[in-house]
């Protein structure tokens, strides 16, 4: 087990790299002078030229990576120039990160708890009603975009029911994890309902496909009882091929939230990379991108450690 | 001769009932057919928007005394032009925004669809084509790396890069609606990638490959006229899975403020509008935009659904 | 003597979308304590379908439309789905043919016994586990304790049926029913696992219900033999007198295509033609479109199965008399 956490780990090295000198290069690809295009209307030559200097591009490429890379390593994500003028980029996302991660996790959460027992329920059930509601229902939760979910939960709870939870906006924990939560509520339903239709239709085609498996014929055969035949040959074995939808899915719960960060207006992340769109803000769309895809396959890595303790033909390898 | 003509005919017959064996399979789904009507409908409002919107979707029509814009549906203004579906905040026609930005968003998804298609075969061709060697190695590795970025993160961090609205790359401008589908493409073109490269192998497999390769035929007409007829289907399949992604895609960038930009129709862009007038309860602000966008994505899902169950009824009959 | 199992008349059929599949088609047989019966056909013969009845495991678009499974004289299609629970895996139990898909990948082939234990009595865990050593080890699992936590695809294929059969003998069943428990595995294998069911056979006077294709396998190891052809009975005979006096032309076809063990014959005689398809039977017998001898009645009218000598039965218009089956042997 500890020697495939660290294969899986060193494995995980050259993908960060290279995926780190993708963003980086993401800037340099940018058409005409980043600099230029950071000020705007101030184009003013003494300013472009000392710039260029503090950000260190009058420099070959390969050494600005380099110098980029080294500092992301110790934790400096570099400078924001239009976003915040002169604020570490690093401090930037601390203040912020929490709301997006609560956002994530609590829309994963909710999601979870809806998509795995209706899953289930909808596979043992196949074919009678509550089957076809919950289809329905995951249906149109896998067609209606976030933002306008989102923007439906508003008018409806803030506006036609008066709720001041409802309205969007950010309560900070300080003043209350419940006023927090509930405020949390709606924007976690929006970002988390595409992403929990995905996972329970995931996990009844999971289930069919367990049930219709020999191994549960031979527990029906041994007369096993039928929620032990649920529980430990369909569920477990159907919960394998869930888990890795489960973790390829959150890059939709990373890049939802921002788009559920807009709606609800959250001061969070992904506020702060739009920011940085608009404002041509580049140290900041480079930090941001890259912690989304730093965490991106960190969670897979996580992902597939959680399906080896799950799957013994890949904990143990081959036969023995 | 005479037998070479048989044989001809033989396949040709051979394609036909594959085709009507892929048709029995479609239309057995109804949902899938659901589907097909409602991108039909799509088309049809795509092409014939110019008749079907009753104003300009940007002339700006002021509200008679006594009202304000955003007016409501049924709504008529002083000199008694209706509007169905109400007014936006500049007091223009709900209806004909909604139409001409249903036609912008198709005409973005089918665009972006069709370069990412281009890009990625080719580069799936060629990765399949030349398995195990360097060349495959560093393709896959690419698109590796691209699908570790969320689909939406990358495309934020694209349009970053290019920044806002139309661009200027050396001599050439592109406009921002081919800006968009650009980034889009590159977006999705690694799912393509995957998907070509899969088919490319195991079609070479096979064992009339080997025959051509035999034969002496160059690696391209192998490429072109044998191996390529046979991946068609399973890339429509692809293509018609991914338009309900990118039109989800499009319309988030364009919420977001980074996709289409005023005074152009959008549909995201509506949705974003509509953010300020929610506690003024218009909610037809919301609604019509906020439902195409919902009736589309359900209708690229149920078709594309569909036809990959169509393609592969063997699958299909597990996953029901 | 009642026996230990008498079926009677089963019918079970398959409600598909292509037509009614007539899996089973009326059949009756009895086994009795301490016997081995080999049941042999091809593929599509009905063979598991009569196994899976008498279990009660035929799953939708399948039913069991007709007919009565005494088991110990009780009808086990008058048994609740709670009753049969109770006798599945404790009174009757089946072992299954192919044995990594058949044992359950996620869990250890210790517990996957243990849990059948601890479901029909009542024992400890800690008995649980040291019984599921005791029968590994019954089953020549050699180093039981330490295979005990082993998951599935760590053993070979020949450990793997030994578990299964560990598994299904874990609460002394009185019926065992065998699904070709042998056909993945090589010969050496095969014969110590029948040399097991033998032993354990004769140790608890189980009776032993043999699924196979492979008539070699019946003639070393059962005392009578049924065979069967698109859903019926064709022929019934303890195994010697099968041998020497095959009656239904369908045996002699399969008689003739098991290769002789010395080899010394190099022909393999297979049955020209297909297998009915079993949704649009023929009208007379089953094996009529196949059979060199079928006549206007063979087409027309289905025989009956019936005795020809004493514990001989056969359905074939060709052997009613005694005196026309040498005719058969030609």
């Amino acid at each position: 087990m500890v020697v495939y956490l660290l294969k899986r780990l060193i494995l995980a090295v050259p993908t960060l790299l290279i995926a780190s000198f993708f963003i980086f290069s993401l800037v340099h690809l940018a058409p005409g002078d980043p600099i230029r295009g950071m000020l705007g209307q101030y184009q003013d030559p003494e300013l472009i030229a000392q710039l260029r200097k503090a950000m260190g591009l009058d420099l070959p490429f390969h050494v600005q990576y380099a110098r980029w890379l080294g500092k992301i390593v110790r934790g400096d994500l570099g400078i924001s120039i239009t976003v915040k003028r002169g604020a570490p980029v690093a401090e930037l996302i601390a203040q912020r990160f929490s709301v997006t991660l609560e956002l994530a996790t609590f829309s994963l959460i909710i999601a979870l708890l809806i998509a795995i027992p209706t899953g289930i329920i909808s596979a043992l059930r196949q074919n009678r009603l509550s089957d076809h509601v919950s289809r329905l229902i995951a249906l149109a939760g896998v067609s209606i975009p976030n933002f306008f979910l989102g923007i439906l939960l508003i008018l409806l709870v803030g506006v036609y029911l008066r709720q001041p939870w409802g309205a969007g906006g950010y309560v900070p924990i300080s003043r209350g994890l419940g006023k927090n939560l509930a405020h949390m509520f709606l924007p976690a339903v929006a970002l988390g309902t595409a992403y929990s239709a995905i996972i329970m239709r995931m996990m009844r085609s999971a289930m069919l496909d367990a049930m219709s498996q020999d191994f549960v014929r031979t527990a029906r055969a041994m007369g096993i009882a039928p929620w032990d035949i649920v529980r430990r040959d369909i569920v477990k074995n159907a919960l394998i091929p869930v888990i890795t939808v489960i973790g390829n899915s959150i890059g939709y719960l990373l890049g939802g939230s921002i788009v559920t960060e807009t709606v609800f207006r959250l001061p969070g992340v992904g506020n702060l990379v739009i920011m940085g769109v608009f404002r041509r803000d580049f140290p900041v769309i480079q930090a941001v991108v890259l912690i989304i895809v730093v965490i991106r396959i960190f969670i897979n890595l996580a992902v597939d450690l959680t399906y080896g303790m799950l799957d013994p033909r890949i904990r143990y390898g081959g036969t023995s | 001769m005479a037998r070479e003509i048989q044989t001809g005919e033989y396949e040709l017959g051979a394609h036909r009932t594959l085709l009507q064996e892929f048709w029995r399979n479609f239309r057995r789904n109804k949902l899938s057919l659901i589907g097909g009507v409602i991108v039909l409908f799509y088309g049809f409002l795509a092409i014939f928007a110019p008749l079907l919107a009753p104003y300009d979707p940007i002339e700006q029509f002021d509200a008679p005394p006594g009202m304000r814009n955003p007016m409501p549906p049924l709504s008529r203004d002083e000199d008694g032009r209706l509007f169905l579906l109400g007014t936006d905040k500049f007091g223009r026609d709900i209806l004909s925004r909604a139409i001409y930005g249903t036609r912008t968003l198709l005409e973005v998804a089918v665009g972006s669809i069709a370069v990412a298609m281009l890009i990625g075969v080719t580069m799936g061709a060629i990765a399949g084509y030349k398995a195990g060697t360097w060349i495959d190695e560093v393709l896959m590795r690419a698109v590796d790396i691209m699908l570790s970025f969320p689909s939406l993160v990358l495309a934020i961090a694209l349009v970053g890069a290019f920044g806002i609205g139309k661009i200027k790359l050396g001599p050439i401008t592109l406009s921002n609606i081919v800006k968009i589908m650009l980034v889009i493409a590159i977006t999705y073109s690694p799912r393509f990638a995957r998907v070509m490269r899969a088919v490319v192998l195991q079609e070479m497999a096979k064992d009339y490959v080997s025959a051509a390769k035999i034969s002496g035929a160059s690696s391209a007409r192998i490429l072109l006229k044998e191996i390529f007829p046979n991946t068609i289907p399973p890339i429509i399949v692809q293509a018609s899975l991914m338009m309900a992604t990118t039109v989800l895609t499009t319309s988030s960038l364009s919420f977001l403020g980074l996709g289409l930009q005023p005074p152009r129709p959008s549909l995201g862009l509506m949705l974003n509008e509509a953010r300020d007038y929610l506690f003024w309860g218009a909610w037809w602000y919301v609604v019509v935009p906020g439902g195409l966008i919902t009736l589309a994505i359900l209708g690229f899902n149920l078709l594309g659904d569909g036809l990959r169950d169509a393609l592969d009824p063997r699958q299909a009959r597990r996953r029901r | 003597m009642s026996g230990l199992l008498r079926v009677e008349n089963l019918v079970t059929r398959f409600y598909t979308d292509e037509g009614v599949v007539k899996a089973v088609d009326g059949n009756s047989f009895h086994l009795d304590a301490d016997e081995a019966l080999g049941v042999v056909g091809e593929s599509g013969s009905g063979k598991t379908v009569t196994a899976l009845s008498i279990m009660r495991l035929i799953e939708n678009p399948g039913r069991i439309e007709g007919g009565r499974i005494l088991f110990l004289g009780q009808d086990l299609l008058r048994k609740s789905e709670r009753q049969m629970r109770r006798i599945r895996g404790k009174e009757i139990s089946m072992v299954f043919q192919d044995s990594l898909s058949s044992l359950n990948p996620t869990l250890t082939v210790g517990t996957q016994i243990v849990r059948v234990l601890r479901n029909h009595l009542r024992i400890s865990r800690r008995d649980g586990w040291r019984r599921a050593m005791e029968l590994l080890a019954a089953v020549g699992i050699p180093e039981p304790a330490k295979r005990v936590s082993h998951y599935p695809h760590q053993l070979s294929g020949g450990m793997r049926q030994r578990a299964l059969i560990a598994m299904a003998i874990a609460c002394n069943p009185k019926l065992l029913i065998l699904d070709e428990p042998t056909t993945a595995l090589d010969v050496t294998i095969e014969a110590q696992i029948f040399e097991l069911i033998g032993r354990l056979k004769g140790e608890f006077g189980m009776g032993v219900f043999l699924i196979t294709h492979d008539l070699s396998v019946v003639a070393s190891f059962c005392q009578r033999v049924i065979i069967m052809y698109a859903g019926k009975i064709v022929e019934e005979a303890p195994v010697e007198e099968l041998y020497e006096n095959p009656l239904h032309p369908y045996t002699l076809g399969l008689l003739r295509s098991i290769p002789p063990l010395d080899g010394e014959a190099e022909r393999l005689e297979s049955i020209p033609g297909e297998v009915p398809d079993l949704i649009n039977l023929p009208l007379g017998c089953n094996f009529s479109p196949r059979c060199a001898l079928a006549d206007e009645r063979c087409w027309q009218v289905e025989p009956e199965l019936s005795e020809i000598t004493p514990g001989h039965r056969a359905a074939c218009w060709k052997v009613k008399s005694p005196a026309a089956t040498g005719g058969c042997h030609g």
